[in-house]
């Protein structure tokens, strides 16, 4: 490993440490919160740690897809996301487990979860017909199962391709890429089933009332978008006085930048595609959804999440769009790593724009509720959860570097991988 | 260009390893050769850099296409729904931009297709049933076992002689005229 590596590595105890103050500092919040009966910090714990569990998701499919498909650019970038995806079970375990296991904050955000809740119309949340008719699913006994089990599973897998991935170094042998295959062939199925719980559960199940079949889908395509977004990020910088300094060419930015390309367009079809089949239905129960973030239920004109949801599709779909479909805009890096930016924000925003609106109870509103706003203080500790997460992941990532080569020197496709071209 | 060369294709060469015809080709190259072409039994990595080739243009008319087809989208769905005969469907408005994008966006996608398709099409002058080449004997041989280059007559530097004394000094096995 070069001096400029070493110095690279060397802070991850630094790092981390920032990530646990900030986290801190956010769970510190989310229990002042609780004392006010205010969901919004802890909102913000969630928040942060599914953004990054789904870029870790993200990066954990990539380097399942590379895996199956033999990709032979692939293996000097897939160590980083192996180096990555070690975080996964601990951001887990850190952010949306805590939340589900302590009842006070199970109750607050996921509010089907406390049958004593009342609801706009006045009703308690027990006596929801829509709740009982969910129960089999929606109960909290099966939904903690089923957050165990997501920890656990993702954890197995990150271990799983990691390990056998990290003993190739030593032990130069090949058929550990068979036995990675054979997990990743099973591990894509049974990952892409165990996301769209996730998604359901984190995230749809905060408005249990709605649902969305595509929910998963485009969780998926957030989560790959995300994770190539960080990895363009991440190699523009390891490239830069790290250990892809001199490895990472042309055609691997290429590669990074079809795949976001690629992307860009899966997750605008797949986010219209949930928008338009609901307006075309237009049943009460599900376009309530969007009209929570249209319309501000008190004034009836249009809120600050209607400018939220302009801003994704301009900013988040139509102009990483247009300038990825330029050549150079994917093999120069500077443009390159601007449009990763502009990707990795627009999912900050997206990330927001499932989560945060929901109704507040306030019996002075003519409908009896309001919708919490974009710009407020939440937004604040929305990104020092992000950062909070952040920093410890990438403090992990930096740990894990010095664990294993930070190139598979060992990997029957590496010298394809180097030599890659377009 | 003098009466001879109107009658001639060009000058073929042969070469019997692939470092040698990609060294050759980035000398033909630097000579500033424009009108000429390699010919090879399986594709060269690099051997665009090292002919000079420039990127394809094909992506631009894809491009013109996908521009073209969802203004035609646009424009369709706006005629048809909203202004020669109006008609409410499913209580949605007579035109939005988002009911018919399904539309726009299949418009884009074919246009671009036929953009692509027809672009390179013509970008290949193609159809071309016949080409000088093929009466060439050993030409077979470069899907084959054989690397080929080819300097043609319309090229401004072509001149027979020098032409194959060029390529001989580029290491050629058979050098050969091509008659059009």
């Amino acid at each position: 490993m070069s001096d400029s590596s070493s110095k690279l590595t060397s802070k991850w105890t630094t790092i981390l440490g920032l990530g646990v103050i900030a986290l801190v500092a956010a769970w510190a919040l989310a229990f002042l919160g609780l004392g006010q009966h205010d969901h919004r910090p802890a909102l913000s714990v969630l928040l942060g740690c599914l953004f990054w569990t789904s870029l870790l998701i993200g990066m954990l499919m990539l380097t399942m897809i590379t895996r199956v498909f033999d990709a032979g650019w692939a293996p000097v970038i897939r160590r980083n996301w192996e180096f990555m995806i070690g975080a996964l079970p601990v951001v887990l375990l850190l952010g949306v487990v805590p939340l589900a296991f302590l009842p006070d904050f199970r109750h607050l955000l996921w509010e089907w979860t406390d049958v004593k809740h009342i609801l706009p119309s006045g009703h308690e949340v027990g006596h929801d017909p829509i709740l009982q008719a969910k129960e089999w699913f929606l109960n909290e006994k099966f939904f903690l199962v089923r957050i165990s089990l997501y920890v656990v599973f993702f954890g197995v897998l990150t271990w799983a391709m990691r390990t056998w991935s990290f003993k190739q170094d030593t032990d130069r042998t090949a058929s550990h890429t068979h036995t990675l295959h054979a997990f990743s062939a099973a591990g894509i199925p049974l990952g892409a089933v165990v996301l769209t719980m996730l998604a359901f559960d984190c995230l749809m199940a905060l408005s249990y009332h709605w649902f969305s079949t595509m929910y998963g889908v485009w969780f998926f395509a957030l989560s790959i978008r995300l994770a190539l977004a960080a990895t363009v990020i991440l190699t523009y910088r390891l490239s830069n006085g790290g250990w892809l300094d001199g490895i990472l060419n042309q055609a691997h930015r290429h590669v990074l930048g079809c795949l976001m390309l690629a992307f860009t367009v899966f997750w605008a079809y797949i986010s219209f595609s949930q928008y338009f089949l609901i307006y075309t239905a237009n049943i009460p129960e599900e376009t309530f959804w969007y009209n929570l973030r249209e319309f501000d239920p008190v004034t009836g004109l249009k809120s600050d999440w209607w400018g939220v949801s302009m801003y994704l599709i301009f900013g988040f779909f139509l102009l990483p769009f247009l300038a990825l479909l330029f050549y150079r805009s994917k093999i120069v890096p500077g443009r390159l790593l601007t449009i990763a930016v502009i990707i990795f924000i627009g999912g900050i925003v997206d990330l927001l724009f499932n989560a945060v609106p929901r109704q507040i109870l306030d019996k002075t509103a003519p409908e009896g509720f309001t919708v919490s706003p974009f710009l407020c203080g939440g937004l604040a500790t929305d990104l020092l959860a992000i950062a909070g997460f952040g920093a410890i992941v990438i403090g992990l990532f930096l740990r894990s570097a010095t664990k294993a080569e930070t190139i598979p020197v060992h990997d029957p496709r590496i010298l394809e991988s180097i030599n890659y071209h377009e | 260009m003098n009466e001879r060369n109107e009658r001639i294709f060009g000058v073929a060469c042969t070469f019997r390893k692939p470092a040698d015809v990609f060294h050759a080709a980035e000398k033909v190259r630097d000579a500033g050769w424009t009108r000429w072409d390699v010919h090879t039994p399986f594709p060269i990595h690099g051997m665009d850099q090292a002919m000079g080739l420039p990127r394809s243009k094909v992506p631009r008319l894809t491009l013109l296409g996908g521009v073209t087809g969802f203004i035609t989208g646009c424009l369709l769905t706006w005629y048809m729904n909203s202004y020669d005969y109006p008609l409410i469907v499913g209580g949605k408005p007579y035109w939005s931009a988002i009911y018919p994008f399904p539309i726009m966006y299949e418009c884009t996608i074919l246009f671009a297709a036929f953009g692509t398709f027809f672009g390179q099409f013509i970008l290949n002058r193609l159809p071309h049933h016949h080409h000088p080449l093929f009466e060439l004997p050993n030409f077979a041989r470069v899907s084959d076992d054989t690397f080929m280059v080819v300097l043609e007559a319309h090229d401004p530097k072509f001149h027979v002689d020098d032409s194959r004394n060029f390529l001989q000094s580029l290491g050629g096995q058979e050098i050969t005229v091509i008659r059009d």
